[in-house]
């Protein structure tokens, strides 16, 4: 008999998220264990523990994954897990804290697709602002947007945290290849101006952008929102909207609301979830997935060519 | 339908190691549920709650597994659950704390047969030292060596009185006669392996603990075992799947072979699986700690 599915589910949280449990069950696997505490200083031990009680088959049927809440600490996990494998004794890890790596993956994509579809041009060279960007979302919806081409602003409250924010991104996520920036809400309404793309990423309920600062755009495109609590997050822009045009846009921007996010998100992380358990009984090598394969995961299931 | 099997998996520890998770999913219970920071205060409640929720034939497919690092605490906890019981609702429990009872099982086992096979001789009377002594394998290994008839000395790293209180500790729990002393030099560990027939490397995973210069000084070593398999491995010159070979490196004494992690590891591993079915099969509720892992070890190699 094949060895049941078995994910290892690791997160320096006080809980795993029930969203992430449901994924992986509904993508195949059979046991899904929590690890709840996890600190970076465990992972070595615990994914050693992990690969040497199942046979090179068994292994190809055994995951790990990674939750938690914070970005950073999720990848620098991820890293440990491939540095404690000992080959042939491996099996493949996804990282997605707060499901913000499929989320922003995701958003990213759908941007890209609806500038192409609908305004015949790509990523390359657009500015784009990430409101309420401080957290794991707009963290990681930064570094991809950076990473296809775009001039990328993270804006917050505070213009400090927002730098600091920016510069962990370009450091950690980026691997010193982007060029993101911080900048402050204060700043907004001149940064509009220029704005072809807006990503908000601030918690539920919170407006970032107004109606005012809608109509105060004149060059912006393309505007997604993760926010599914009322307030929307930009204003005019309903959770359902999927392409619709935003009321008071003077530019003729379209918008992309959190389930159709959340559509493209759950396909992501549904196929990742998959594809760590797919290599059974190929000779495939294990894979550590992150919001780079996230990304090339939703591109691909948009079918946005790259 | 038949009620889905179910392991409890109870540790002291914040987490339950993945490595009994897979054990235990492959020993084929379809439902595997960790419970971590459990306090031995905790497992009469626990057991209890476990035990009437299913009925009699209910408990049949029902198994607990009591893990940690603290060989001490899981044995009470064993026993705790043990009184626990209210006939017939009663389930098996498996002890194993770090691996350590089945990991210990299946070295000396391996030890043992060696020993049989290529010296003619048996663990009765052999001076016997074990390195990385005072960790969970360490002492499980001892006690185990001990209660065959071996003489042995636990061996810390550090600090002598560790060495010293574990073995007390354990004497009085087990009946056993381990000495107990410490290495923290190269000269150390060559002086202690001089008169030793048999040495077991249970130190932690990637030490080296034995090097080529210190197997030099061996004389009249018969059987070395090591249980770690991340490199550099626990004894120079072995290899991870070694079951008898020659010690290149033990010049000194003619005839020494080692046992290397995966040998032992295949062994434990076996094992492990058979007690964790055992669960399940056996009419009457069994208690399982080294001394059932050692019994099954011995038929396995």
């Amino acid at each position: 008999m094949e060895k049941p599915f078995i994910l290892h589910m690791f997160t320096p949280e006080k809980n795993l998220s029930p969203f992430d449990v449901n994924m992986a069950l509904d993508a195949g696997w059979i046991s899904t264990i929590p690890y709840l505490n996890i600190e970076l200083g465990e992972v070595n031990a615990m994914v050693q523990d992990a690969i040497f009680s199942r046979s090179l088959n068994g292994l190809k049927r055994t995951g790990l994954f990674i939750g938690g809440r914070d970005a950073k600490l999720a990848m620098d996990m991820l890293k440990t897990a491939q540095k404690s494998m000992i080959p042939p004794f491996e099996v493949s890890a996804l990282a997605d804290p707060s499901g913000a790596f499929t989320t922003a993956a995701a958003m990213v994509a759908i941007v890209e697709q609806a500038l192409s579809a609908q305004f015949q041009t790509g990523l390359e060279g657009r500015q784009v602002l990430v409101l309420g960007g401080t957290g794991p979302v707009g963290q990681i919806a930064a570094v991809l947007a950076a990473q296809a081409g775009a001039k990328v602003r993270i804006i917050g409250r505070q213009l400090e945290k927002a730098q600091r924010i920016a510069e962990l991104c370009n450091a950690e996520f980026g691997e010193g290849k982007t060029g993101v920036m911080g900048d402050a809400d204060a700043n907004k309404a001149t940064l509009m101006l220029e704005a072809d793309v807006v990503l908000a990423t601030a918690a539920a309920g919170i407006e970032v952008l107004s109606a005012e600062g809608v109509a105060a755009a004149p060059r912006l495109k393309v505007a997604a929102d993760v926010n599914a609590v009322p307030p929307s997050g930009i204003a005019g822009l309903d959770p359902m909207h999927k392409g619709n045009p935003i009321a008071g846009s003077q530019s003729g921007a379209i918008g992309f609301g959190a389930l159709a996010i959340g559509n493209v998100k759950y396909q992501t992380q549904h196929r990742l979830l998959n594809r760590m358990h797919q290599q059974a009984g190929t000779n495939d090598k294990p894979e550590y997935l992150d919001y780079n394969e996230a990304f090339a995961v939703a591109r691909d299931y948009l079918g946005v060519r790259h | 339908m038949e009620k889905r099997t179910i392991l409890h998996m109870f540790d002291p520890m914040p987490h339950t190691s993945p490595f009994d998770i897979n054990m235990a999913v492959d020993a084929g219970f379809d439902v595997v549920i960790p419970h971590n920071n459990v306090q031995l205060e905790e497992i009469n409640g626990l057991v209890q709650d476990a035990i009437f929720s299913r009925g009699a034939a209910g408990v049949k497919r029902t198994g607990l597994f009591i893990g940690g690092r603290d060989l001490g605490l899981s044995l009470n906890m064993l026993e705790a659950a043990r009184q626990a019981m209210v006939p017939p609702f009663q389930v098996s429990v498996l002890a194993d704390p770090s691996g350590a009872f089945t990991t210990a099982a299946a070295l000396v086992a391996c030890v043992e047969k060696v020993l049989r096979e290529k010296h003619q001789a048996d663990l009765k009377g052999c001076r016997t030292i074990v390195f990385g002594g005072t960790g969970p394998v360490g002492i499980a290994t001892g006690v185990i060596a001990s209660l065959a008839g071996a003489d042995v000395t636990l061996i810390d790293p550090f600090n002598i009185d560790t060495a010293l209180n574990k073995a007390n500790e354990y004497n009085q729990r087990c009946g056993t006669t381990l000495k107990g002393t410490y290495a923290s030099s190269d000269a150390d560990k060559a002086r202690l392996l001089t008169t030793a027939d048999i040495a077991f490397c249970t130190a932690k995973a990637g030490v080296q603990v034995l090097n080529a210069s210190v197997l030099g000084d061996a004389r009249q070593l018969k059987v070395a075992g090591d249980v770690n398999a991340v490199p550099p491995l626990g004894i120079e010159g072995i290899k991870l799947k070694h079951f008898g070979e020659p010690l290149v490196h033990a010049v000194n004494a003619p005839g020494a072979t080692g046992i290397g992690a995966l040998a032992v590891g295949n062994i434990k591993y076996k094992l492990q699986n058979a007690l964790l079915g055992e669960l399940l099969t056996i009419e009457q509720p069994i208690f399982l700690d080294f001394t059932a892992a050692f019994q099954r070890a011995r038929n396995l190699v």
